[in-house]
C-alpha cells in the first residue's frame, strides 16, 4: 500500500537523477564495503585459528637454534633429555630434513626426506593409511614411510605395490613400510609431509649430507603458561646444554600472531569504513536535501492533497534508506571480493561470513534513516503553499 | 455547509503588517456553483488557501459541515483536506514523474486504500472525464486541457465535499478553457458538487450561478 507506493517512487526519483546518485553512492560503498571485509576476514582468521586447534592442538611448540655458533650444536640427547629438566614438556620430536629432487626425467618429485622418532607422529597427528609408521624399534635399520604424494608419484612410474618396495634414498635402499594419510599444510607442522620420506633419526644421522640438528617439536602440559614454559626451554639449553640459544614458537603465539595481523587489518578497514561511511551518509543527506529542493512543489502538492507530515518523512527517508541499501548490495560485493583476496594472499579458507551481510544490510539501512532524517524532516515542515508556489 | 466568520489574515513582512484578509464573512450551501472574482492582489487566493485549509487565519472562524475548524492539529487539518476537499490548479500540479493514473490516485494513497483498489477509482475517474486513452501517458505526453482533466479527477477521485479551483482555465485557451467549465457546470448540475471557482476572469464568472466579489481583503458584493 503506502510504503509500497513509496518504494516505487523512490526508486523512480533515484533513477531519473542516475548521476547524482552513483557519486553520492561511492562513499557508501566503500563504507559498507569495509565493514563486510573487516567482519568476513575475522571470520575467516578464526576459523583458522580454529582449525589449528582442531588438528594439533593448541599446546605445541616448536623449538630452533638461533645464531650460527658451530662449536654449539644441538644433539639428539639434549633433546631428548629435555623432558627430565623441564616438567612442562610432556614429548618432544626432534627431526631431521632434507630435500632434493627425486626420480630422474622431465618430471621429477620434490621429495622431503625426514629424520624423525615415533613421537613425531603423535605430536604432528599423523596415521598410516597403509602399512605401519616408523617406530623407535626402527633404530639405524634402513625402513622408511611415504607420505600419499609420494606414493602417488612412484605410483605413477609404474610401481604397484609400494609397501615392501625398496627405493634409493641418498646412497642407501631403503624398504618401504608404510604410506601416510594426507594431512593439511601450515599451522605447526614441519613442510613437506605429504611429499615425504620420513625415516627413524638415527638412520637419517647416518644417511643425510647435513646432519645438524636445527629444530625439534614439543608438546607442552597446556597448564603451565607459555611465558613460563618457553622460558624454562630457554634455560635449559642455556645452563645445560653448552650455553645454546633458542626460541620457542607455541601454537598459541600463532594464533596470538594471526589475531593481530586480523586485528591490524581490522583496525585499518574500521577506520576506512567509519570515515567513507561518514562522508558517504553527508553524501546521501546532500543528495537528499537537493532532491528536498528540487521537489517543494510535489511536496506541497502531496500535502494538499491530505499527506501528513509523517507520510512526507516517510517517503523521503525510504528514499534515502533505498539509496543507501543500493550502496550496500555493491559493498557487500566489494566486502566479499576484499576478504576472498585477502584469505588468497594469507593462504587460508575463504569464506563468507552470512552475517556480515546482514550486518551490511542493517548498517547501510542505519546510515539511510541517520543521514536521511534531516531532509525528511525539512521536506515534512516546509509550509504547504510555500512549496507549492515555489 | 461552508461557513467563514470574520476571518483576518496578516502577513508579518519583517517589521511592516500586511493585511490581506480584513474580515470576511462567507456561507456557502451544499451543492453551489460559487465564483469568486477580483483582481490580483485582492486576496482571493489567500482566501482560497483559508477555505482549503492551507493556511491558518489570524483571527476569524471557519466551519465545514458545521464542525468548527482547529488549526493546532496537523494531522487532522491533512486528514480534512483529503477527505472534503478536492483542489484544481491553475498550474495542474501533476507530478511529472507518474503516469495519468497513478496521479489522480495520489489522495487515496494517503488513506492507506489498497492498491488494486485505488487504480479502479482513478481508472473510473479518468472514464468519467473521457481520458481513459491517456491512462499510462506522463504529463508532459499530454496537452494543457488534457492535464486539467487528470487534475479534475483526482479532485474529485476521493468524493470530496467540495472542490476548489484555483483559476482552472488560466493556463488554457478560450476554447479549452471552456471546454474545462463545462465539466464543472455537469458536474455541479448533474451530481450536486459543491464547486468554488477563483477566477479574474468575468465570462468564467458568469457561469456560475452566484459570485461574490473581493477587492482588498474584502467582500464587496
Amino acid at each position: 500500500m503506502i510504503l509500497k507506493t513509496n518504494i516505487t517512487e523512490a526508486f523512480r526519483s533515484l533513477a531519473s537523477t542516475k548521476q547524482r546518485t552513483i557519486l553520492a553512492l561511492i562513499g557508501i560503498i566503500i563504507g559498507i564495503g569495509s565493514v563486510i571485509g573487516m567482519v568476513s576476514i575475522g571470520a575467516i582468521v578464526e576459523n583458522e585459528a580454529l582449525k589449528q586447534f582442531r588438528d594439533m592442538g593448541v599446546d605445541i611448540a616448536m623449538v630452533r637454534k638461533t645464531g650460527s655458533d658451530k662449536s654449539a650444536e644441538m644433539t639428539l640427547k639434549d633433546i631428548l633429555d629435555l623432558k627430565k629438566h623441564v616438567p612442562a614438556v610432556l614429548e618432544v620430536a626432534p627431526f631431521l630434513t632434507a630435500e632434493g629432487d627425486y626420480g630422474s626425467g622431465s618430471k621429477k618429485l620434490d621429495l622431503v626426506q625426514m629424520g624423525v622418532t615415533e613421537s613425531f607422529f603423535n605430536l604432528n597427528k599423523i596415521r598410516a593409511s597403509e602399512g605401519r609408521l616408523i617406530t623407535d624399534l626402527d633404530e639405524y635399520r634402513y625402513f622408511c614411510v611415504v607420505g600419499r604424494e609420494t606414493s602417488n608419484y612412484l605410483k605413477s612410474h609404474g610401481a604397484t605395490d609400494i609397501i615392501g618396495r625398496q627405493i634409493p634414498l641418498g646412497n642407501r635402499i631403503f624398504t618401504i613400510v608404510g604410506i601416510l594419510e594426507t594431512v593439511p599444510e601450515g599451522g605447526m607442522r614441519p613442510y613437506g609431509i605429504n611429499s615425504s620420506a620420513m625415516m627413524h633419526i638415527t638412520t637419517a644421522g647416518r644417511s643425510f649430507q647435513d646432519q645438524t640438528l636445527n629444530s625439534f617439536m614439543a608438546r607442552l602440559d597446556g597448564k603451565t603458561s607459555t611465558a613460563e614454559s618457553k622460558a624454562a626451554i630457554e634455560g635449559y639449553f642455556t645452563k645445560t646444554a653448552r650455553g645454546l640459544r633458542v626460541s620457542v614458537n607455541t601454537a598459541e603465539e600463532l594464533i596470538a600472531g594471526m589475531k593481530k595481523q586480523m586485528q591490524l587489518f581490522s583496525i585499518l578497514l574500521g577506520a576506512i569504513g567509519s570515515i567513507a561511511l561518514i562522508v558517504g551518509g553527508i553524501g546521501v543527506m546532500n543528495v537528499m536535501l537537493i532532491s528536498v529542493t528540487e521537489r517543494r512543489r510535489e511536496i506541497g502538492l502531496r500535502r494538499a492533497l491530505g499527506a501528513q507530515q509523517k507520510d512526507i518523512q516517510t517517503q523521503f527517508i525510504i528514499e534515502s534508506v533505498t539509496l543507501c541499501l543500493f550502496g550496500g548490495i555493491i559493498g557487500i560485493f566489494l566486502g566479499i571480493v576484499v576478504s576472498f583476496v585477502f584469505a588468497l594472499i594469507s593462504k587460508w579458507e575463504f569464506l563468507i561470513s552470512y552475517g556480515s551481510i546482514a550486518l551490511g544490510f542493517g548498517v547501510a539501512a542505519a546510515v539511510g534513516i541517520f543521514f536521511g532524517y534531516y531532509p525528511a524532516r525539512t521536506a515534512s515542515r516546509l509550509d504547504p503553499i510555500r512549496a507549492l508556489r515555489s | 455547509m461552508l461557513k467563514a466568520v470574520d476571518i483576518h489574515k496578516t502577513y508579518n513582512v519583517g517589521p511592516t503588517k500586511i493585511d490581506v484578509l480584513k474580515g470576511i464573512s462567507l456561507e456557502v450551501e451544499r451543492g453551489e456553483l460559487l465564483a469568486v472574482v477580483g483582481a490580483s492582489g485582492s486576496g482571493k487566493s489567500t482566501l482560497m488557501h483559508m477555505l482549503g485549509l492551507l493556511e491558518q487565519p489570524t483571527s476569524g472562524d471557519y466551519y465545514i459541515e458545521g464542525e468548527k475548524i482547529s488549526y493546532d492539529n496537523d494531522q487532522e487539518l491533512s486528514s480534512l483536506r483529503n477527505r472534503k476537499i478536492g483542489f484544481v490548479f491553475q498550474q495542474y500540479y501533476l507530478l511529472p514523474r507518474l503516469t495519468a493514473l497513478d496521479n489522480v490516485g495520489i489522495p487515496l494513497v494517503y488513506r492507506g486504500m489498497k492498491d488494486t483498489e485505488i487504480k479502479e477509482r482513478s481508472m473510473a475517474l479518468l472514464k468519467k472525464l473521457e481520458m481513459t486513452d491517456r491512462a499510462g501517458h506522463k504529463p508532459d505526453e499530454m496537452s494543457g486541457g488534457q492535464q486539467q482533466r487528470v487534475a479534475i479527477a483526482r479532485a474529485l477521485v476521493g468524493n470530496p465535499s467540495l472542490i476548489l479551483a484555483d483559476e482552472p482555465t488560466g493556463a488554457l485557451d478560450t476554447h479549452t478553457g471552456q471546454e474545462i467549465m463545462n465539466i464543472f457546470r455537469n458536474l455541479n448540475e448533474e451530481e450536486g458538487i459543491t464547486i468554488i471557482v477563483i477566477t479574474h476572469d468575468p465570462k468564467i464568472a458568469a457561469q456560475c450561478k452566484r459570485r461574490e466579489e473581493l477587492s482588498d481583503g474584502l467582500i464587496v458584493k
